[in-house]
C-alpha cells in the first residue's frame, strides 16, 4: 500500500490519538503515587482501548478471506489496520507505564514489539516495492505462472536456436526460400568460398547447439539458477556477442530474440525473489500477531479474574 | 447443288481425303485418324484458333491454325514436318514459361492438358525467361479456385460460359502482360454474377478454373446420391450436371427416425440440412435466462450467488424485449416457447455451413425424416441457383418475414396487411465476406435487415476506418440516410456469408407515413446513434497518443485498471470477483501495461466488440451505453469467448436438465455454460474486486476520462475509482 496524501486523515486522528493519550498519561503518571500501573483505571483504559485496536487490526485477516461481504472497504480495514496497530504500540506502553512486568507480560511486550516492527517493515516493503517491482520488471507475470512461463521461454529458445542452425546448415527440408536464400549470401561474405562459408556455418550451428544444450536451457529450466553465467546480464551480453559475430547478420534478430528470452528468465527470477520479499515478512507478522492476541486474552482474563 | 458436288479433296501427310465443304483442316485429320495437338479448341465450342498450336503446314508462307483453317481443293497439308514440330515446339514452350508447373489441375488429376503437351514434347525447363509481374489468384468462390497464373488464355471457359450456358459472366480484360479472363466487371469471383455451374472449370485445359474439394470435411453418414438422383431433386433444378459428378460425396441423403436429434446447439458442424420428407422440431434446450448475480439485500454478510433468471423476473436496464429468437433456419423462435416447426422444403443449418459457427439450435425430427446434408460448396451452388434461390424467397416471404420483423422491436406494431403489402415487394440479397452492401457518401434509396450474418458499419474518418457497429440477424441498417434525406452517412461491409433483406426507399417512406410511431421510434435511434457516433469521433481525435490507441485501450468504454505502484500483487481483486461469481472469476490480473497502470483482463465494453460477431443466435448485443448484455437465449457455444481479443468472457456452468442420448425422451442431469462477462456487480456499488482491494490499487475507469491527464501530461493524473 502506497502511503501518500490519501492518508493524510488517517494520520492526522493517529496523531490526535496520541496526543491525547499522552496528555491524558504525563499528569497520570506524574501523580500516581506508585507509578502508572495496568491495574489502575486509567491504566485499564489504555489496555482495553489498545487490545481493542489490536483486536480489530488482527480482524483484517478475516476481513480478506470474505472479500465480498459489504462490511466497509478493503482499502479502509486497511488503512485502520496501520494506523490503529500503530497507536495500539503506544497506548500498550501507557497502559504498562513502560514496564514489561512478570514473564507473561514480559513475553507479551516482546512479541508485541516484533509484530509491530513487523508490521512497520511490511508496510515499508509494501510501500516502496510495487514501485521498484513495476519499474524492474516490465515483464512481469502471475506469481503462479512463473513456472509455466519458464517452459515456454525454454520452448521458445529450443524453436529459435534450431531455425537458426537450420538456416545456417542449409537444410532444404528444414529451412524456408528466405533462409535459404539468407544462408547463401551468408556464405559468401568476407570474401569466403560458398564452400568454406558452409562449413564455418556448420561449426558454428554446433556451438550453437551446444549453447542451447549447455547453458540456455539449464538455466531456462532451472528456477533462479544464480550460479550460471547467463543469470548475469553483463556475462550474457558477452556471450551473445560472441555469436553475434559468428552469424550473419539476418540472424542477428533470432539472437536477439534469445537475449530477450534470457532478460526475461532473469526478470522472473528476481520477480520470484521480489515477491517473497513482499509477502515473506508476512510469515512473521501473521503467526506472530495470533499469538499475540491469544496470549493478550490470556493476560486480559488473568488480570481481570485474579 | 448435290452433296456429293460439296466434297473437297486434299491430302493430309500424303494422305487422299475428302470432306464436304466448309470443314476444318483439324475436324478432317481427325475424322481420318489424323491426330493434331490443340489447347484452344475443343469439340462442343466454336474454334477461334488463338493457341497456334495446331498449326499446320498448308504450302502457303505461313502455317494455318488447322481448327479454323477450313480446307480448299487440292490442298496438300502437312501436319508432322520437322519445321511445323519446331514451331509447336516453340508455342508450347512459351506457353509453359508462363505456367507454374505443376499446376494445380496437374497436381489434382495430373491430366493438365499444356503440361501433357509439353511432356510429350519433351519440354522440361523452357528456354525462355518466367513471367515476372504475378496475375494473381481469385480464391473468393466457394466451389472454383481461379489462378491466373496457370491461364493461357484459350478462351475456352469465356465460350462455355457465354455460348454454351448463356450465363455472359466471363470475358477477356486487359491487353497484353495485363490480359486475363474477368468476372463480370473484373469482380473477384464470389462477387460476380457468376451461377457457379461449372462449365469454366470443365472447360479449362489446365490448372486456371479448379473444382475446389472442401478440405478435411467428410459428410460420414447417409446415403451418397449419383448425380443423375440429384438432378431429379426439385432443388438441383438447373444446376451443373458436372459439378454434381465432381463434388458427389458433398451432399448425402439422411433418414432420421421420429425423435431422433438432427443436430445440437453449440455444437461446431459445417453442413447444412434440406429437408425432403417429414417434418422436424428446432428448439433451445439451454435455459431461456441471463446470468444474474445478486446478494447484499438481506444484510452485509449475504454471500454473492449466481443464478439464471428469466427477463421477466429479472428486468436489467434496456433489457430486450424482442418477441423471436433468431436462429439458423427459415423460422425464428418464440421467446416464451422457443419451439418451432421444420417442414419439406426448409433449409436449416445455413450459417454454419458457410461460416463455420456453432449451431443455433437443436434440430429433432418430429415424425420419419428424409433430409439431404450438404457440405458448403453444394450449398453455395444452390444459393447460386436461380430456382433454389427462387423457393428460399417464397419460403422467406411466406413464413418468416412476419416474425423476422415484427422480431425487431421497432416494427412491432406493423400491421398484418402491411406486412402482406411488404411481402411480395421486399428483396433478399447475398453478399460474400468483405463485399460492400452501401457505401458512405452514396445516395439513400433502401433499408436493409440483416437476415443472416454480420454486417460491420464503419465511418471513414481522415484517420481511417472507424467501426461503429457490429449488425447481427435482426439488425437494420440504411435509417438514418432516409429519414434525413442525406446521403450514406457509413459504410456497410458484410463480414461472412451476409443475407439482408432490402426495402425500398418509397416502401420505407410508406411505412413511415402510415405509421408514426415507427418514425418516432426510429428517429429517435437514429439520434442515439448519430450522437454515439459523434462522441465516439470526437474521442477518437482528442487522444492522439500512439500507444494508448495500440493498445486497444481508446475502443474501450471501462477498464478495469491497477495502479501498479500500490499494487502488492495479493490477489485479492481476482479472489473477490471469483468469490461473487461463483468460484468463476471474470477477471485475470494480467494484461498489457499503460505507465504504471496493469489494464487487467476483465471486460472492457469495447466500442469495437469483436465478441459479437458470429453469435449463431444474436444473444450478445450492446445497450445503448455501449455496455455488453448477453440475451437469455445465449446457448453457451463459447464463440464470442474464443473471439474476444482480451479474453474477457467466461463460460459459466449451471446444472441443468438435459435430453438423454441413450433413452430418446427421458432426460438426465447434466450441466449447461453460460457466457457471461463482467457485470460490475450490478447489484452493488462498486465491484468486488474494486470493494476488496486494500490497496487501493484497482479501479474501474472510463479510459479517456481516466488517462485524459496522463496523455497531456507526462506525470499521471489522479483518477476516478
Amino acid at each position: 500500500m502506497l502511503i501518500d496524501h490519501t492518508h493524510r486523515r488517517w494520520f492526522f486522528v493517529s496523531v490526535a490519538g496520541l496526543a491525547v493519550a499522552t496528555a491524558v498519561y504525563i499528569p497520570y503518571s506524574l501523580h500516581s503515587p506508585q507509578g502508572p500501573r495496568g491495574g489502575s483505571p486509567l491504566g485499564l483504559t489504555y489496555g482495553i482501548a489498545g487490545f481493542l485496536f489490536m483486536l480489530f487490526v488482527g480482524l483484517l485477516g478475516a476481513r480478506k478471506k470474505v472479500p465480498v461481504w459489504r462490511v466497509g472497504r478493503a482499502q479502509s480495514w486497511m488503512r485502520g489496520h496501520l494506523w490503529l496497530g500503530l497507536l495500539s504500540f503506544p497506548l500498550i506502553l501507557f497502559h504498562g507505564g513502560f514496564h514489561f512486568g512478570g514473564p507473561l507480560t514480559r513475553m507479551l511486550m516482546w512479541l508485541f514489539i516484533f509484530v509491530w516492527v513487523s508490521g512497520i517493515l511490511g508496510a515499508a516493503l509494501q510501500h516502496f516495492m510495487p514501485r521498484f517491482q513495476t519499474a524492474q520488471l516490465p515483464m512481469e507475470t502471475i506469481y503462479e505462472q512463473i513456472d509455466r512461463v519458464r517452459g515456454q521461454l525454454a520452448e521458445e529458445a529450443g524453436q529459435l536456436v534450431e531455425e537458426t542452425c537450420s538456416t545456417l546448415e542449409g537444410e532444404v527440408s528444414r529451412a524456408s526460400d528466405r533462409q535459404r536464400a539468407m544462408s547463401a549470401s551468408a556464405g559468401t561474405q568476407g570474401g569466403l568460398t560458398v564452400a568454406s562459408g558452409l562449413q564455418a556455418n556448420r561449426q558454428v550451428s554446433t556451438q550453437l547447439r551446444q549453447f542451447l544444450d549447455d547453458e540456455m536451457l539449464p538455466y531456462l529450466e532451472r528456477p533462479g539458477a544464480h550460479a550460471m553465467s547467463l543469470s548475469n546480464e553483463a556475462q550474457a551480453q558477452a556471450m551473445f556477442q560472441r555469436f553475434r559475430v559468428l552469424l550473419p547478420s539476418e540472424l542477428h534478430s533470432n539472437l536477439d530474440d534469445l537475449e530477450n528470452i534470457c532478460e526475461e528468465k532473469r526478470q522472473l527470477d528476481k520477480q520470484n525473489q521480489l515477491h517473497k520479499i513482499l509477502h515473506g515478512w508476512l510469515l512473521v507478522h501473521i503467526p506472530l500477531s495470533y499469538a499475540l492476541l491469544l496470549l493478550g486474552a490470556v493476560h486480559a482474563v488473568v488480570a481481570l479474574k485474579f | 447443288m448435290s452433296s456429293k458436288a460439296a466434297e473437297i479433296q486434299l491430302t493430309i501427310d500424303g494422305v487422299p481425303v475428302s470432306v464436304p465443304a466448309g470443314t476444318t483442316i483439324f475436324d478432317a485429320a481427325r475424322l481420318h485418324g489424323i491426330p493434331i495437338p490443340t489447347l484452344c479448341h475443343q469439340q462442343n465450342e466454336n474454334p477461334v484458333g488463338v493457341c497456334r498450336v495446331c498449326v499446320v503446314d498448308v504450302g502457303q508462307r505461313v502455317y494455318a491454325a488447322s481448327c479454323i483453317r477450313q480446307v480448299e481443293p487440292g490442298m496438300a497439308v502437312k501436319t508432322s514436318t520437322d519445321q511445323v514440330r519446331a514451331a509447336r515446339h516453340t508455342l508450347v514452350e512459351l506457353l509453359m514459361s508462363d505456367h507454374p508447373t505443376p499446376c494445380a489441375r496437374q497436381q489434382q488429376s495430373g491430366d493438365c492438358e499444356l503440361e501433357h503437351l509439353a511432356s510429350v514434347a519433351g519440354i522440361k525447363e523452357p528456354r525462355f525467361p518466367h513471367r515476372t509481374n504475378p496475375r494473381g489468384k481469385d480464391d473468393s468462390s466457394a466451389v472454383i479456385a481461379v489462378d491466373h497464373e496457370a491461364c493461357i488464355l484459350c478462351d475456352r471457359c469465356v465460350r462455355g460460359c457465354d455460348d454454351i450456358r448463356h450465363n455472359w459472366v466471363l470475358a477477356r480484360r486487359g491487353k497484353g502482360y495485363q490480359a486475363g479472363i474477368a468476372f463480370d466487371n473484373n469482380l473477384p469471383m464470389s462477387e460476380s454474377s457468376c451461377v457457379s455451374c461449372g462449365e469454366c472449370m470443365v472447360s479449362c485445359p489446365t490448372g486456371a478454373l479448379t473444382n475446389k474439394r472442401v478440405v478435411g470435411t467428410q459428410l460420414g453418414q447417409g446415403d451418397v446420391l449419383d448425380p443423375a438422383e440429384l438432378l431429379n431433386l426439385p432443388i438441383f433444378q438447373n444446376v451443373s450436371g458436372t459439378f454434381l459428378e465432381l463434388n458427389q460425396k458433398a451432399v448425402v441423403k439422411r433418414h432420421f427416425k421420429a425423435g431422433e436429434t438432427v443436430c445440437r446447439e453449440g455444437e461446431f458442424g459445417s453442413t447444412a440440412f434440406y429437408i425432403l420428407e417429414g417434418k422436424a422440431e428446432v428448439f433451445l434446450s439451454t435455459p431461456i435466462a441471463h446470468v444474474k448475480t445478486e446478494g447484499s439485500s438481506k444484510g452485509f454478510f449475504s454471500k454473492l450467488q449466481s443464478l439464471l433468471a428469466p427477463r421477466e423476473g429479472d428486468r436489467r436496464s434496456e433489457e430486450s424485449d424482442r418477441p423471436f429468437i433468431p436462429i439458423d433456419a427459415s423460422v425464428d423462435l418464440p421467446y416464451d416457447n422457443p419451439i418451432a416447426e421444420l417442414n419439406p422444403g426448409d433449409m436449416f443449418g445455413e450459417m454454419t455451413c458457410m461460416s463455420y459457427y456453432p449451431r443455433s439450435a437443436t434440430v429433432r425430427a418430429k415424425t420419419d425424416c428424409v433430409m439431404l446434408e450438404m457440405l458448403r460448396n453444394v450449398l453455395d451452388i444452390l444459393q447460386r441457383n436461380k430456382t433454389f434461390r427462387a423457393q428460399l424467397e417464397r419460403n422467406y416471404r411466406a413464413r418468416a418475414l412476419d416474425s423476422h420483423l415484427r422480431s425487431v422491436p421497432v416494427f412491432k406494431s406493423l400491421t398484418q396487411d402491411f406486412i402482406d403489402h411488404l411481402r411480395d415487394r421486399v428483396e433478399l440479397l447475398r453478399f460474400n465476406p468483405g463485399q460492400l452492401i452501401c457505401r458512405q457518401g452514396d445516395p439513400a434509396d433502401s433499408f436493409y435487415l440483416v437476415r443472416i450474418g454480420f454486417v460491420k458499419v464503419s465511418e471513414l474518418r481522415p484517420g481511417g476506418e472507424l467501426v461503429l457497429a457490429y449488425l447481427a440477424r435482426g439488425g437494420y441498417f440504411g435509417e438514418i440516410a432516409l429519414l434525413s434525406g442525406i446521403p450514406r452517412s457509413a459504410t456497410c461491409t458484410a463480414l461472412d456469408h451476409v443475407e439482408v433483406v432490402r426495402i425500398s426507399g418509397e416502401d420505407f417512406q410508406l411505412m413511415l407515413d402510415r405509421f408514426p410511431e415507427v418514425r418516432q421510434k426510429l428517429e429517435a435511434i437514429a439520434r442515439e446513434r448519430i450522437d454515439e457516433n459523434l462522441r465516439h469521433t470526437v474521442q477518437a481525435q482528442n487522444v492522439p497518443v500512439d500507444q494508448f490507441l495500440a493498445q486497444g485501450l481508446m475502443e474501450a468504454q471501462s477498464l478495469l485498471v491497477l495502479d501498479l505502484e500500490k499494487c502488492t500483487r495479493c490477489d485479492q481483486c481476482v479472489r473477490a470477483c471469483a468469490d461473487a461469481h461463483q468460484g468463476v472469476s471474470r477477471l485475470v490480473r494480467e494484461g498489457l501495461r499503460f505507465d504504471k497502470y496493469l489494464v487487467a483482463t476483465s471486460c472492457r465494453q469495447c466500442r469495437d466488440p469483436l465478441c459479437m460477431v458470429g453469435c449463431p443466435v444474436g444473444s450478445i448485443r450492446r445497450r445503448n451505453t455501449l455496455e455488453v448484455i448477453i440475451e437469455d437465449w445465449c446457448i453457451g457455444c463459447g464463440l464470442c469467448a474464443t473471439n474476444c481479443p482480451y479474453g474477457n468472457i467466461n463460460l459459466h456452468p449451471f446444472p441443468a436438465e438435459l435430453d438423454d442420448p441413450a433413452h430418446p425422451g427421458h432426460k438426465i442431469a447434466g450441466v449447461r455454460v453460460k457466457a457471461t462477462s463482467c457485470d460490475l456487480c450490478h447489484d452493488h456499488a462498486e465491484p468486488s474486486c474494486v470493494y476488496a482491494c486494500p490497496h487501493d490499487a484497482a479501479h474501474r475507469v472510463n479510459p479517456p476520462e481516466f488517462f485524459a491527464g496522463l496523455l497531456a501530461h507526462p506525470t499521471p493524473a489522479k483518477g476516478r475509482s
